[in-house]
């Protein structure tokens, strides 16, 4: 931020000729994330092209390569589809119905967030074979990914105006059509961000999809590590994976296509009357409870059976404190980094339609898709040659998680940003403030909701990165992940379930903060 | 009591030296600062009875980065004359020949090599064997009695065996066995039997996550590594086991020695602390640690394992060694060409 600061307050005075064009600190800065988002990708390419034309062509000719693709892309479209459905179907029911116990079914959509997808799996697989394989791995992960609908959905319900929905019932439409006609619409950009981080997330899934027997790209990335030492293939498969992102990267730019949600004000909209379940109110609970148990119920229950139950508990039980520090120390700094990093490129992309601008918001979501481990390989290949100095410090590690992460950042902070009206920083400019006060009275708390959101998904995450930090983190630093990874490979699931119960725990503290930043109290409850 | 003090101790040690990097700062390097890097591929709890025992008998301190064998040898060779390790310890012997095929590891003391036997070590003297431990079959006594097991691992790749085989290509042991199957049977053989595997049998991610599978009753049958069975045995409690081991013998691939071992890096800036460790693993006491923490065989003549181990000298494993099964090329060769990778 102190770049941000002194690079915006040396052009503030060009600034006051009272024009506002994307300023070219703004430019300067989005060129950081940019370049960094670039290395993973430069890497791939070339690694692939060293493989030369015939390993290329041989690697996608190979009808395992199609297979792969088969498998990539069904569990992407499933869970994603899955998942959207979920979320979006809790979100109305939470926000827009008389539903009793609403609280508790909030909560209940949101925890599934604290629990990383390898955990959950791991629990189902200890159940039995009939949830491996491709079934199973969807139905495990749209039960664990659905929050990242559900949240977006509900905030997007909650801040719109009922209103538009009882004129468009006033004018005679049904409540379906005015759903399809009045609701869906508004509440599309909040589900197809939601959807499209699902969809990334499935594209570099690993832990669980290995735990549930699923080849997909990035399994068979790691397959291709773990079976060689100098890997082209390796890097073909990352190169195609990268491909395969783009529609995400796309349908994130066709779902903001001249979107501007600009609204003066927080808080405005009123509370319409919610609609009726009647004889449906039983039914719709036992639906929520069905989803708390399979998503919640089952991997917290498996955890309290191997705590209890296992030979290996208590074993490496002095390394809880320093695996607690570990997370935290990379984890916090980490997200600090990674949500500064993003910002400038949310605002360029709201203050310049150029291809620059474009391009550097895209780019991120292309990168999202790749494994955390080609993204560690690049950076450990890159600082190794460029920069040994840095290498295995803190540095490295947190451009890795910026990298991997930078698009949960960018979406949040967006959401917040696209309800700041650009007229609002104008108008404080017009009444004497530098660009630089006027950002950070005026823009800067208006984001404040969106940064918050930003920082508790970004640390979810981090807390639970796993193939990064065991490549790149300082030598003898360990983390709750890494811990439970490690227990968990010399089959000691009662010595990794603290770690593992611990970091659920940890993880809940973002979950809380990011749900409470997402579903704000609404400032008018009198309107109840 | 004695052990657990240590591995506190070396958890305070680990602690220590991570809060020492917390601080931002490098850690100060002191002329006489032996604090040794060690890149670890090997199962934890043996490395850290050994690191403890060894930063116990010398006052070096050692501090550990934890990873999968052929990751971290990915890594050494990224990392090339730069490197930050001092000491590579594998899970599996492949990664270790293709780091030395990288001219990466020092000569180890003639001294050290002379600790086990030749067989285990490298030909060159640049890594050495810490532990031996068999390729087995894992199968579940309620869905197969042991003598309808068959006599020799290849009749596995058959139909009659269809959804009844867990077997792990990504397992750098499993690669072994393939090419000592190569070396063996011919090459022919071997990719046969690789595509009847493929076509009958059922991948896992790993030996453990197989063994696993058989014990929890998913599949009866499991081509793996003897300690994973006996680490699920520490589990579960000897009396709740459904899977038990079979030893295939009389020179069969089914049977087949594999070793962790260590290489010390050409680039150690501590050679001789780095040196000072690898003969500690091979001494009396660190093969003591070793074995009493991981269902492996001592490669030193006398030490004993505390695990309820099928004697070594009755295995009757394939007459080939470690240094005859070579970096994992081969091996991945030939499960391109049967589909598997």
């Amino acid at each position: 931020m102190t770049s941000a600061a002194s690079a915006s307050d040396g052009s503030s005075r060009r600034g006051a000729a009272g024009s506002a064009p994307a300023s070219r600190w703004l430019v300067a800065l989005a060129l950081i994330p940019t370049a960094l988002i670039a290395l993973p990708v430069i890497y791939v390419l070339m690694r692939s092209w060293g493989a030369g034309w015939q390993a290329i062509w041989s690697e996608l000719a190979r009808p395992r390569t199609l297979m792969l693709l088969g498998n990539t892309v069904t569990l992407c479209l499933s869970v994603t589809f899955f998942a959207s459905l979920l979320g979006y179907a809790a979100a109305w029911f939470t926000e827009r119905t008389d539903l009793k116990g609403k609280w508790l079914w909030r909560v209940l959509c949101c925890l599934p967030l604290a629990m990383p997808a390898f955990v959950a799996s791991f629990a189902w697989k200890s159940l039995g074979p009939t949830f491996q394989g491709m079934p199973g791995a969807i139905l495990i992960l749209s039960m664990e990914s659905f929050p990242l609908i559900f949240l977006p959905v509900a905030a997007s319900l909650r801040s719109m105006d009922p209103g538009m929905e009882e004129v468009s019932r006033s004018l005679g439409k049904g409540p379906g059509r005015t759903f399809w006609k009045v609701t869906l619409p508004r509440t599309l950009p909040a589900l197809g961000g939601g959807a499209l981080l699902v969809a990334a997330h499935m594209l570099s899934e690993f832990g669980a999809l290995a735990l549930l027997r699923v080849q997909t790209f990035t399994t068979a990335i790691f397959q291709q590590y773990e079976l060689q030492f100098d890997n082209a293939s390796a890097a073909v498969l990352s190169a195609l994976l990268m491909l395969l992102c783009l529609p995400v990267a796309f349908g994130e730019m066709w779902l903001r296509r001249g979107v501007r949600f600009s609204k003066v004000g927080r808080n405005t909209a009123r509370r319409g009357s919610p609609a009726r379940l009647g004889r449906a109110q039983p039914l719709v609970m036992l639906g929520f409870i069905a989803v708390a148990i399979v998503s919640l119920g089952v991997p917290f229950g498996r955890l309290g059976y191997w705590l209890v139950k296992g030979v290996s508990a208590g074993r490496g039980l002095d390394a809880l404190g320093p695996a607690l520090f570990g997370s935290l120390s990379l984890a916090l700094p980490g997200t600090v980094v990674t949500t500064l990093i993003a910002l400038p490129l949310v605002l360029l992309v709201l203050r310049s339609r150029g291809f620059f601008a474009r391009f550097a918001d895209r780019l991120p979501y292309v990168v999202h898709g790749l494994p955390g481990l080609v993204v560690a390989l690049a950076l450990v290949y890159l600082s190794i040659r460029l920069l040994p100095a840095i290498y295995q410090t803190r540095a490295v590690l947190f451009a890795a998680y910026a990298i991997l992460f930078l698009p949960l950042a960018q979406s949040a902070i967006r959401a917040s940003a696209e309800l700041v009206p650009r007229e609002i920083e104008e108008v404080a400019r017009t009444l004497g403030r530098s660009p630089l006060q006027a950002f950070l009275s005026v823009t800067l708390p208006s984001l404040a909701p969106g940064l918050g959101a930003a920082l508790a998904l970004v640390a979810l995450e981090l807390m639970r990165e796993l193939t990064a930090t065991l490549i790149l983190a300082p030598t003898g630093v360990v983390t709750l992940a890494t811990e439970v990874w490690s227990h968990t490979n010399d089959s000691a699931y009662a010595a990794a379930a603290p770690f593992a119960a611990l970091l659920v725990l940890i993880s809940g503290i973002p979950v809380y903060i990011f749900t409470l930043r997402t579903l704000r109290p609404r400032s008018d409850h009198q309107a109840r | 009591m004695y052990d657990v003090t240590r591995r506190q101790l070396m958890h305070l040690g680990v602690g220590a030296a991570g809060a020492a990097m917390l601080s931002g700062l490098p850690v100060p390097a002191r002329a006489e600062d032996q604090t040794l890097a060690l890149y670890n591929g090997q199962h934890r709890p043996p490395v850290e009875a050994l690191v403890a025992a060894f930063t116990a008998a010398t006052g070096i301190a050692v501090v550990t980065r934890n990873g999968n064998s052929a990751q971290l040898a990915s890594q050494l060779i990224e990392e090339g004359a730069n490197s930050p390790a001092d000491v590579f310890w594998s899970e599996e012997s492949p990664s270790l020949v293709a780091i030395a095929e990288k001219g990466l590891l020092a000569p180890l003391h003639a001294d050290t090599l002379q600790q086990i036997p030749a067989k285990y070590a490298a030909r060159d003297g640049s890594w050495i064997g810490a532990g031996a431990r068999s390729r087995v079959v894992v199968y579940n006594k309620s869905m197969i009695e042991e003598s309808a097991l068959p006599k020799t691992v290849l009749d596995f790749a058959g139909e009659a065996w269809a959804d009844k085989v867990a077997f792990a290509p990504n397992s750098g042991a499993f690669q072994q066995q393939v090419v000592a199957v190569s070396l063996l049977k011919g090459r022919d053989v071997a990719l046969a039997w690789l595509k009847g595997l493929r076509q009958y049998g059922r991948v896992y991610n790993s030996d453990s996550a197989a063994v696993e599978a058989v014990e929890g009753g998913d599949i009866a049958v499991a081509l793996s590594n003897n300690y994973y069975w006996y680490a699920l045995e520490q589990e579960l409690g000897p009396d709740n086991m459904n899977s038990a081991l079979y030893f295939m013998g009389h020179g069969d691939p089914g049977t087949l020695i594999t070793v962790s071992g260590a290489g010390v890096l050409k680039t150690s800036k501590k050679a001789e602390a780095a040196q000072r460790f690898v003969a500690f693993m091979v001494s009396a006491e660190g093969q003591a640690a070793i074995v009493g923490a991981i269902a492996e065989y001592p490669l030193r003549p006398g030490v004993v394992s505390s695990f309820p181990l099928k004697p070594f000298d009755q295995l009757d494993p394939a007459p080939v060694t470690p240094a005859d099964l070579g970096d994992a090329a081969e091996a991945l060769a030939l499960l391109r060409e049967a589909d598997l990778a």
